[in-house]
């Protein structure tokens, strides 16, 4: 096998989402679902679950001490969901396309509301031609290269009173 | 509880030379060679620089959000000669050569905070 630290990025890539079993230095074997692999140290980010009580292990093998990996077996759709889950920082929730919708409706019109130029362009809001604004529709989704407008629309982003009463306590 | 140890030896600092993250630092060069490994030279298409270039964010985004769920979490380093230690992690620099941990147990007590190099780890795990 070409030295692991030697392979290029779409390599490693093949390796995401499958269950494979590493040999590192000094004889240790780890098997995992692979994560991902860190294009700056090679490192291989293992998944495991424990058998009972459910709870998920991380193990990392520095990418300096990896010998040898082999594929035991290959991913699904559902193994690459919940790996991605099991990553997700907690309170963060996937939002439905109505739940979506009724927050871009919201923002428009409290946009609106304090007079501000805005246009739909499919899923983001164009507001007064300079700054874009994403699902899900937050002060943190919005894109400009004016910084001035950007803290503008930000603040009135965050003062949005529809806003405050549709979301759930996220603290 | 363990008995604490008074701190040792003061890491380096930062090279007073150095931009951080310079490709071309002595450092770097010696340590890191890997996060320059790129499809480079003869044959480099447009199209695969760009989805090399992808894949390389996509894997790299993961491994942050690995480190970030690592934070603050007691974590055990396996190193070489069978040395096992475990501490909290803090964090890492941005060539994951240093790792900056808290109430690190070691056989001759507790450090309180710690440096360890990556060089010297072979595998470290934490549950989630």
């Amino acid at each position: 096998m070409v030295e692991w630290r030697q392979l290029k990025p779409l390599e490693w890539c093949k390796y995401v989402n499958k269950k494979v079993k590493v040999t590192a230095q000094e004889k240790h074997q780890y098997d995992g679902w692979v994560f991902t692999v860190d294009p700056v140290s090679a490192s291989i980010v293992l998944v495991t679950v424990q058998e009972k009580g459910g709870t998920a292990t991380v193990r990392v093998v520095t990418g300096h001490a990896v010998l040898e990996v082999e594929v035991l077996q290959e991913g699904s759709e559902e193994t690459a969901c919940w790996l991605r889950d099991v990553f997700t920082p907690p309170g963060g929730r996937i939002l439905s396309p109505e739940d979506l919708r009724c927050r871009k409706e919201s923002l428009r019109l409290w946009l609106e509301k304090n007079r501000i130029p805005v246009e739909e362009e499919g899923e983001t809001l164009r507001v007064a031609n300079v700054l874009t604004v994403s699902a899900p529709y937050g002060a943190g989704n919005c894109s400009s290269s004016n910084e001035i407008i950007l803290a503008r629309v930000q603040c009135v982003i965050e003062s949005n009173p529809g806003l405050a009463l549709q979301e759930p306590d996220n603290s | 509880m363990r008995n604490p140890v008074s701190v040792l030896r003061l890491p380096r600092g930062p090279d007073p030379n150095s931009r951080g993250f310079d490709p071309n630092s002595p450092r770097f060069l010696a340590l890191c060679p890997t996060s320059i490994s790129s499809s480079t030279g003869s044959g480099s298409d447009p199209v695969q620089m760009g989805e090399e270039q992808c894949a390389r964010s996509a894997l790299r985004e993961g491994f942050l959000r690995a480190l970030v769920a690592m934070t603050n979490k007691p974590v055990q380093f396996d190193m070489y000669e069978r040395v096992k230690v475990h501490a909290t992690f803090g964090s890492s620099d941005i060539d994951v050569l240093n790792f900056q941990v808290s109430d690190l147990h070691t056989p001759i007590g507790v450090q309180k905070e710690a440096l360890l190099r990556c060089q010297d780890v072979i595998l470290y795990s934490f549950d989630l």
